[in-house]
C-alpha cells in the first residue's frame, strides 16, 4: 500500500464538496478546497472561499471545531491544481454532467502522483463511464466515494469501485474514511442509484404514488409511511419537502434514464401534474416558498398542508395514524390494518421491501450492505431484511404471490428462514446460496450489543447493567428509557466498583444507544417533588454523589465513552472518570440551571477543579470560578467533541473517535493502556472566594438580565450556583474541601427544587421538551 | 329518635377559620358574602332544614313513591316543602346569577347541602340532580338552550335528570343503546330505556328536563360515541309554558333498600325529542362535568347523614338508662347510668364525631378551591384549584360516602336492638346512606379513578396540592413541643402515604393490576390524611384560641379532644391501609376463579 492519507483534495466546493472538506478537516487531516474561477470579480477563490465561509455560519455546523476550519486551504482548479501532487486521495464532487467530470479527470491526471486516490462523488453516473479515455493507472486509482448529505452527520459511505480499481487503493480510501471521518462503508455494485437512493428513490415514489392514488391525505400518508415503518418521522412527503421537490424529477430523469429496461421502477415512475405545478410556482420545499406542508406567516405562522386532490392549503390536522401494535413497531399489524392506513402502508412497505429484495446480488453483495445502507444512508431504524424477518419472509413472498407479483429470488431463498440468526454468540445474515455467513466486524470495531449476544451480564438492574468486554475491562451500560440516570444506576455503581476492583481490570461506561445520556430520570423526580418526598430526592443526590466518586477514586481505571447527548447527570459522570475517549459527535453540558437547578452530582466541584488546574488561568480563585459559572449558569452545551476540550468538557489528553461503531474498542483500549500503575487522582482542595465572589458573580449576572437576557427567575438559580461555585461562606484563608463543596451543592439542588418556578421548569421540559424562560 | 340541629358553630369554625391559609385566598368576587351575610344564610338553611325537611324524612321513608297511572306521587307534604324551599330561592343558592342564581360560594353551599341531606337526603336529590344538569347545560349546551332552560331549572321551577344507565350497563357506559336520531330541524328523536333514574318523574314541578346520553348513528363504538341530549319531560310551548307530552314514560320505580322518598324511575324513551348539549360523540366530557360536581355533593350527603346519625345516637346515649359507670355511680338518682358513660358508647360517638368534623373540615377545603377555580383571577392559583379538585373529588365521594354509612351503622349499634326497629328511626340512616356509596360512580370506581387517573397526570401534578401543603404545614410544626406527638403522627401516616404513591406509581405501571388492588386501601389513606393535617391544623387553632382567651372555649376544647381521639384512635388505620397496600396482588389474585 502507498502512503496513508495525509492531505486531501476536495474538488467542487457546492453543498457536498465543502461538507466533505469540512469532516476531512475535522478528522485533523489538511484539505485543498478547489473550485472554479468565478466569471466576476477579482478574487479568483471566492468560491471556495465563501463556501467555508458560508459553512462557518450554518447550523448544524459542519465544522466541529474553528481549529477544523483552518485546516481547509481553499483555492480555484486554474491557479491551483497542480497541489494536487500534495495530496493522497482527490474526491471529486462537481457538477454531475460527465462531460466535465471527464475534462477534469483528464487534468487531475497530468497532475497527480500516480497512488493518489481519485474518487468521484457521483450519485448517478456509472464508474465505466467516468474513466472513459483515462490511462489504465489513473484506472487504478479510481473509485467512486458517495456521501451523503450533510456529510458530517451522514454516517453513509458507499464505496463503488471498477474492475480496474487498485484494491489497495481502494483499501486506502476505505480505511481513512472509517477511521478518520467515522463513515461506516457500504460497498455497492456501480449500478445507478448504487443502493441507498436507488431504494429510497422507489421507496418515495410509491408513498407519493400510493397518497395519490389512495385519496390519503399529506398527514396520514406521513403518520402511516413514518415512525410506524421506523423510518424519521417526517415521513415521505414530509422528507421530500426536506430534500427539495424539484429534486423529484431529476431523480426520476436520471434513473429512468439508466436503469435496466426492466427495472420495477420504471412502472411506477410518474410524474404528478401537482408535484409539477408545485415545482412550477417555487414550492419546492423548505428552501422555496413551502411544500407538501408550509407555515403560513400571514395566519399567524399557522401550519399548513397541501390537499393532494385540490392543490389548495389548509390548516394542518394532526393524522389518526396506526395505533396499538400497528403503531409501536408491528409491522404485520401495519400491513393488516383494515382501511386506508393498512393499504396505504402495504403499498409503501411491501413494494419496497420486495424491490430491496430484488436487488441482491445486482446492486449489492448481501444483505447486510443493504440494510445498513438504508439505516445510516435514510436513518431507518431497521433495514429492509431486518424488517421481512419481522414480518416473516415467507409471509411476504406468500402475499406477493397471491397479488401475482414477482417473489425475488433471495426471498424464495429464504423460505421461511430470518434473513438473521444468532448462531453461537455470533450474528448471522443468510447469503444467496442458502447459507448462513458470520457478520465479521471489522477490526476496531466494537458493540454491546454484539458483547450481549454473547453472555450475561454481570450485574442488571432496572436502570443499569455491568458487562464483561473481554480483556479484563467491563462495561457500564445505563438501560433505562433515553438512558435516565436514577437511583438505580447510582445502586448499581457502587455494587459495581468492588466486583471489577477484585475481578477486572478496568471500566469503560459506554452504551450503543445514540445519546450516551440526557441526565437525570426527571419524570421521577418530579413526581418525587410533587409528592413532596424530599428526603428521597437528597437521597438520590447525595447518593449520586457518592457513586460518582466512588468511580472517581476506584482504585481501577474508569474510561468514559460518551456519543451524542452527556447531559447534566451524563455530563457529571463523564467528568469523574479518569479519561474518556469521545464520539467526534459529542453535545456534552451542564444544564441543569436551564431547569431552575444546579448541577448537583459533584459536577461544580470537578468543573472548578479543571479550570484552577488549566495553565490557560490567570492565577487567583476567582477566575476559574468565574468560567464555570459562566458555562453551567447558560448551560453551555458543547457542539462536538472537539469544543467539548475547549469547553474543558474534557481534558486535553481525551481522545476522540470519529466512527461511532469504532468508540467502544477504543475506549477499552484506552482503558487498558491505564492499568499499568494506575493511581486514582487526588482528591481537590478548593480556594475559593466566599461572599466577595458571589457578588460579583451577581453583578455579572445582573449585567445579562438587565439586557434582557436572563429572566429574573435565572438570576435566582445563578445566585444558588454562585453560591456553590464561591464556596458559600468561605473565606479566602480557608481550604475548601471537596466533600464540603458537595454539601453546598447538595443544599443548593435541594432550596431551588422545591422552588415553585423550578417545578414548572422541569414540568415544562418533560411536557414539551423545551426549556421554560419563566 | 332522628334528632338534627345544625352544627353551625363547627361550620362556622370551618368557613371563617380553619383554612384562610391555604393558598385560594380570600376571592374578591366572593366579597360582597361577608361574614355576617354567611352566618344569616346558614341561620336560615338551618331552619329550612330543620323545621321543613326533618319532619318528613321518617314519613317520607315509610310511605315511600307511588306510580299511578304514569305519574309518580311523591310521599305527603313533600310538594309543600318543595314550593317552600323553591320560593325560598334555596334552588338558586349556588347557580350562577347570569341565569338568576344568588352565587353563593360553594364553601357555604356545601353546608347548606349538607343540612338538608341531615334533615332529609331523599328531598335532597330533587334539588340536587336539578343543580347537576344545570352545571352541564351552563358548559356545553348552545345559547339558545341555555336561554330557555336555565332560568326556569336555577330558579327549581322546573327539575332535572341525569339519565345514564340502562338495564345492561352501568359502570361501563360504552355499551349503552339510547339512540338519537338526527331530524331535519336541528332536533333528535331518542329511544330507548334507562334505569335507576333519581327524579326521574315526580309531582313537584310541572316539567322535568332530562340529560340524556345516547348514541347517534354514526358514533363510533364504546364511550367515544355517546353524545348528551337535552330532553324535556312536556315540550315547552313558545311561551315557556309545559306544552305536549314528549314520550318520556315510566315503566316502573325502583323498590329500594332506602332512599325511599326519592323516585327512583325506569323511564322509557320513545322517539322523544331532544337537543344536543355540546359536540357530537363527546358526551362523555359533558356529563363527568356534572358528575365531577356531583361527586363531590354526594360526598357531602355521606358526611350529611352521618351527623344525623351521630346526633340521633347522642340524644339516645344519654336518654338511655342501662347498667352503671365502671368508674362509679354517675346518675345515682336513676336506675341506672345513661348509656354515655360506657366507653364502647363513647368510642363509637367519638369516632361518628370525628368522623363528621374531620370530613366537614377537608369537606371545606375541597368547597375553596371549587370558588377559586371559579373566580381566581391568579392562574397560578386556579390551576392549583383545578388540581386540588381533580384529585379530591374521589376522596371526597368515597371517604365521606363510607364513613358516613359506619357512621349510620354505629348510631344503629348504639341504640342496640332498638336501633333495628323501624320505629327508632336510625335504621333509616344505614338504609340511606348505603346508596351514596354506590351511585355516581361506585366507590371502588372512585378508588380506580385517584389511583388510575388523578394519581398519573402529568406526573403527579394533582398531588402536589395536597402533599405540598402538608409537607410544608409538619415543617413548620414539627419544633412545637405541645403538639409534637400528634405532628409526628401526621408525619407517619403522611410518610406512609408517600411511601405508598410512590410504591403504587411504579408497580401500576408496569402492572395495572397491581394498581387495581392497592386502589380502595390508597384512597382510605389518602382520606385520613387528609382528615388527619385538617384535625392538626384545627388543634393548633383551638389551642391559640384557648390561649387568648376566648369565650367559645367549649368549642375549642372540644375540638382539641376531638382532634386527639382521632390521632390516637382512627388514625392508626392509616398504618393498616399502608400494609394492605404493601402486601400487593398476589393474595387477593391467587385464587382461580373456579375456586369462588
Amino acid at each position: 500500500m502507498s502512503r496513508p492519507i495525509q492531505k486531501v483534495c476536495v474538488i467542487g466546493a457546492g453543498t457536498m464538496g465543502a461538507g466533505i472538506a469540512a469532516q476531512v478537516a475535522n478528522a485533523g487531516v489538511p484539505v485543498l478546497l478547489l473550485d472554479i474561477v468565478p466569471k466576476e470579480g477579482s478574487n479568483r477563490n471566492a468560491v471556495a472561499e465563501g463556501a467555508v465561509a458560508k459553512m462557518l455560519k450554518t447550523e448544524p455546523a459542519p465544522f466541529m471545531s474553528k481549529a477544523a476550519a483552518k485546516l481547509v486551504e481553499t483555492g480555484n482548479i486554474e491557479d491551483h491544481l497542480e497541489k494536487v501532487a500534495e495530496c493522497d486521495w482527490v474526491i471529486e464532487a462537481v457538477i454531475e454532467r460527465l462531460d466535465i467530470k471527464q475534462g477534469l479527470y483528464a487534468r487531475l491526471e497530468a497532475v497527480k502522483r500516480e497512488g493518489t486516490a481519485v474518487s468521484s462523488n457521483t450519485s448517478t453516473i456509472p464508474l465505466a463511464q467516468l474513466v472513459d479515455g483515462r490511462s489504465d493507472a489513473f484506472k487504478r486509482d479510481f473509485l467512486i466515494t458517495h456521501f451523503f448529505n450533510p456529510p458530517r452527520y451522514m454516517r453513509l459511505l458507499e464505496i463503488v469501485t471498477g474492475p480496474d480499481t487498485d484494491a489497495g487503493v481502494a483499501a486506502k480510501v476505505e480505511q481513512f474514511a472509517d477511521v478518520a471521518m467515522g463513515k461506516t462503508v457500504v460497498k455497492a455494485k456501480d449500478t445507478p442509484g448504487f443502493i441507498a437512493n436507488r431504494i429510497g428513490t422507489y421507496w418515495i415514489q410509491l408513498g407519493l404514488n400510493a397518497a395519490f392514488d389512495q385519496g390519503l391525505s399529506v398527514e396520514l400518508a406521513d403518520a402511516v409511511a413514518g415512525k410506524p415503518m421506523g423510518a424519521p418521522k417526517t415521513g415521505i412527503f414530509g422528507l421530500v419537502d426536506l430534500v427539495g421537490i424539484d429534486l423529484m424529477p431529476h431523480l426520476q430523469a436520471s434513473l429512468t434514464s439508466t436503469l435496466p429496461k426492466d427495472d420495477p421502477y420504471h412502472a411506477i415512475a410518474r410524474s404528478h401534474p401537482l408535484i409539477e405545478k408545485m415545482i412550477a410556482d417555487g414550492y419546492t420545499g423548505r428552501k422555496g416558498k413551502g411544500g407538501f406542508y408550509r407555515l403560513n406567516k400571514d395566519m399567524g405562522r399557522r401550519k399548513e398542508t397541501i390537499d393532494l386532490a385540490t392543490g389548495e392549503y389548509r390548516e394542518m390536522i394532526r393524522a389518526a395514524g396506526p395505533s396499538g401494535k400497528a403503531a409501536r413497531g408491528d409491522l404485520r399489524a401495519l400491513v393488516e390494518t383494515k382501511g386506508p392506513i393498512g393499504d396505504y402502508a402495504w403499498a409503501v412497505l411491501g413494494g419496497t421491501l420486495a424491490y430491496a429484495a430484488s436487488l441482491i446480488p445486482s446492486a449489492a453483495d448481501d444483505v447486510v450492505a443493504i440494510d445498513d445502507a438504508m439505516k445510516l444512508g435514510y436513518n431507518w431504524k431497521a433495514g429492509p431484511f431486518e424488517m421481512i424477518d419481522r414480518l416473516g419472509a415467507a409471509w411476504l413472498a406468500q402475499r406477493l404471490e397471491s397479488e401475482g407479483k414477482p417473489v425475488p429470488e433471495i426471498l424464495k431463498v429464504a423460505g421461511d428462514r430470518p434473513f438473521y440468526r444468532v448462531e453461537s454468540g455470533v450474528r448471522q445474515y443468510l447469503t444467496l446460496n442458502g447459507t448462513y455467513d458470520d457478520i465479521k466486524r471489522p477490526q476496531g470495531v466494537l458493540s454491546l450489543a454484539d458483547v450481549k449476544l454473547a453472555g450475561k451480564p454481570l450485574l442488571k438492574n432496572a436502570s443499569a447493567a455491568l458487562w464483561d468486554i473481554g480483556d479484563g475491562v467491563t462495561a457500564l451500560e445505563f438501560t433505562g428509557k433515553m438512558n435516565a440516570l436514577d437511583g438505580e444506576v447510582m445502586k448499581l455503581i457502587v455494587e459495581a466498583i468492588p466486583l471489577v476492583a477484585s475481578k477486572y481490570k478496568a471500566m469503560v461506561v459506554y452504551t450503543d444507544a445514540d445519546n450516551f445520556s440526557a441526565g437525570a430520570n426527571l419524570g421521577l423526580a418530579i413526581f418525587a417533588v410533587n409528592i413532596a418526598a424530599w428526603s428521597e430526592i437528597e437521597k438520590l443526590v447525595a447518593g449520586g454523589q457518592m457513586a460518582y466518586k466512588g468511580l472517581k477514586y476506584a482504585p481501577f481505571p474508569v474510561v468514559g465513552a460518551p456519543a451524542g447527548m452527556a447531559l447534566g447527570g451524563g455530563c457529571e459522570i463523564l467528568l469523574h472518570c479518569d479519561a474518556i475517549q469521545a464520539h467526534a459527535e459529542l453535545y456534552m453540558g451542564l444544564v441543569e440551571c436551564g431547569v431552575g437547578l444546579v448541577p448537583g452530582w459533584g459536577g461544580n466541584g470537578e468543573m472548578l477543579d479543571r479550570w484552577q488546574q488549566s495553565k490557560l488561568m490567570p492565577k487567583g480563585p476567582m477566575p476559574a470560578v468565574a468560567k464555570v459559572f459562566e458555562t453551567v449558569s447558560t448551560a453551555s452545551v458543547s457542539k462536538s467533541a472537539a469544543q467539548a476540550k475547549e469547553m474543558l468538557f474534557l481534558r486535553a489528553d481525551d481522545a476522540i473517535t470519529m466512527n461511532r461503531d469504532r468508540l467502544l474498542f477504543d475506549a477499552k483500549q484506552k482503558a487498558l493502556s491505564l492499568v499499568d500503575g494506575y493511581k486514582p487522582r487526588e482528591a481537590p482542595h478548593f480556594r475559593l472566594p466566599g461572599e466577595s465572589g458571589r457578588t460579583a458573580l451577581g453583578m455579572a449576572a445582573d449585567g445579562f438580565h438587565k439586557q434582557g437576557k436572563a429572566t429574573d427567575y435565572d438570576m435566582v438559580v445563578s445566585d444558588a450556583l454562585a453560591t456553590v461555585l464561591t464556596g458559600g461562606d468561605a473565606d479566602l484563608v480557608d481550604v475548601v474541601s471537596e466533600q464540603e463543596l458537595l454539601k453546598l451543592e447538595r443544599e443548593a439542588f435541594m432550596r431551588l427544587v422545591r422552588e415553585p418556578r423550578s417545578i414548572a421548569r422541569v414540568e415544562h421540559m418533560l411536557e414539551t421538551g423545551k426549556p421554560l424562560r419563566n | 329518635m332522628q334528632v338534627y340541629e345544625a352544627p353551625l358553630r363547627d361550620m362556622r369554625f370551618v368557613i371563617h377559620e380553619l383554612h384562610q391559609d391555604d393558598g385560594f385566598g380570600n376571592l374578591e368576587a366572593l366579597e360582597e358574602f361577608s361574614p355576617d351575610l354567611v352566618d344569616a344564610v346558614l341561620e336560615e338553611a338551618a331552619k329550612v332544614a330543620q323545621e321543613v325537611l326533618l319532619p318528613l324524612n321518617r314519613s317520607g321513608d315509610i310511605e315511600g313513591c307511588a306510580l299511578e297511572n304514569g305519574v309518580v306521587r311523591t310521599p305527603k307534604g313533600f310538594k309543600e316543602a318543595y314550593d317552600m324551599f323553591r320560593d325560598g330561592g334555596w334552588c338558586a343558592l349556588a347557580s350562577d346569577p347570569e341565569w338568576g342564581g344568588q352565587g353563593l360560594p360553594e364553601a357555604v353551599n356545601k353546608m347548606t347541602e349538607e343540612m338538608i341531606c341531615s334533615a332529609n337526603l331523599s328531598f335532597s336529590l330533587y334539588p340536587g340532580l336539578t343543580h347537576g344538569g344545570t352545571t352541564a347545560i351552563e358548559a356545553y349546551a348552545s345559547d339558545e338552550l341555555k336561554q330557555f332552560y336555565l332560568p326556569k331549572m336555577v330558579s327549581g321551577e322546573w327539575s332535572g335528570t341525569m339519565c345514564l344507565t340502562e338495564p345492561h350497563c352501568g359502570t361501563d357506559l360504552g355499551m349503552l343503546r339510547t339512540k338519537a336520531v338526527p331530524q331535519d330541524d336541528g332536533s333528535y328523536k331518542l329511544s330507548g330505556a334507562k334505569i335507576f333514574i333519581s327524579a326521574g318523574e315526580h309531582d313537584l314541578t310541572p316539567n322535568i328536563i332530562h340529560l340524556v346520553l345516547a348514541r347517534l348513528p354514526d358514533a363510533p363504538a364504546g364511550v367515544k360515541g355517546i353524545s348528551l341530549f337535552l330532553v324535556p319531560k312536556y315540550l315547552p310551548k313558545d311561551d315557556g309554558t309545559p306544552g305536549p307530552s314528549n314520550g318520556v314514560s315510566v315503566a316502573a320505580i325502583e323498590h329500594k333498600m332506602g332512599l325511599k322518598a326519592s323516585a327512583t324511575c325506569q323511564l322509557n324513551f320513545d322517539e322523544s325529542t331532544g337537543w344536543l348539549v355540546g359536540k357530537p360523540h363527546k358526551g362523555m366530557e359533558a356529563m363527568f362535568k356534572m358528575m365531577n360536581t356531583e361527586r363531590v355533593s354526594v360526598g357531602v350527603q355521606g358526611l350529611g347523614v352521618g351527623e344525623a346519625a351521630y346526633q340521633s345516637a347522642v340524644w339516645y346515649a344519654k336518654d338511655r338508662l342501662q347498667g352503671r359507670s365502671l368508674s362509679g355511680v354517675k346518675n345515682p338518682n336513676g336506675p341506672a347510668d345513661p348509656i354515655i358513660v360506657h366507653p364502647d358508647v363513647r368510642r363509637m360517638l367519638m369516632t361518628m364525631r370525628a368522623y363528621n368534623e374531620g370530613c366537614r373540615a377537608l369537606g371545606g377545603w375541597v368547597s375553596r378551591a371549587l370558588d377559586a377555580e371559579k373566580h381566581a383571577t391568579d392562574p397560578a392559583v386556579k390551576q392549583n384549584a383545578e388540581d386540588f379538585i381533580a384529585l379530591m373529588t374521589p376522596v371526597v365521594k368515597a371517604l365521606f360516602t363510607d364513613l358516613g354509612h359506619e357512621s349510620a351503622n354505629l348510631a344503629v349499634q348504639v341504640y342496640g336492638g332498638h336501633g333495628y326497629i323501624a320505629e327508632s328511626g336510625v335504621e333509616q340512616y344505614a338504609r340511606d346512606a348505603r346508596i351514596a356509596m354506590i351511585y355516581e360512580g361506585t366507590n371502588g370506581i372512585q378508588a380506580l379513578d385517584l389511583v388510575g387517573r388523578k394519581m398519573p397526570a402529568h406526573m403527579g401534578r394533582y398531588l402536589r396540592s395536597f402533599f405540598h401543603p402538608v409537607s410544608s404545614f409538619i415543617e413548620a410544626n414539627k419544633a412545637d413541643a405541645q403538639f409534637a406527638p400528634m405532628i409526628v403522627g401526621l408525619e407517619k401516616a403522611f410518610g406512609a402515604l408517600q411511601l405508598s404513591t410512590g410504591t403504587i406509581a411504579q408497580k401500576g405501571m408496569k402492572d395495572p393490576e397491581e394498581a387495581g388492588a392497592a386502589a380502595t386501601d390508597y384512597l382510605r389513606l389518602m382520606g385520613l390524611v387528609a382528615m388527619a393535617y385538617c384535625f392538626a391544623k384545627s388543634a393548633l387553632i383551638a389551642r391559640d384560641k384557648l390561649a387568648g382567651g376566648s369565650e367559645d372555649a367549649g368549642f375549642y376544647k372540644a375540638k382539641l379532644a376531638t382532634a386527639q381521639f382521632y390521632f390516637d384512635r382512627i388514625l392508626p388505620q392509616a398504618t393498616a391501609a399502608f400494609l394492605a397496600i404493601k402486601a400487593g396482588k398476589a393474595s387477593m389474585m391467587a385464587l382461580d376463579e373456579a375456586a369462588f
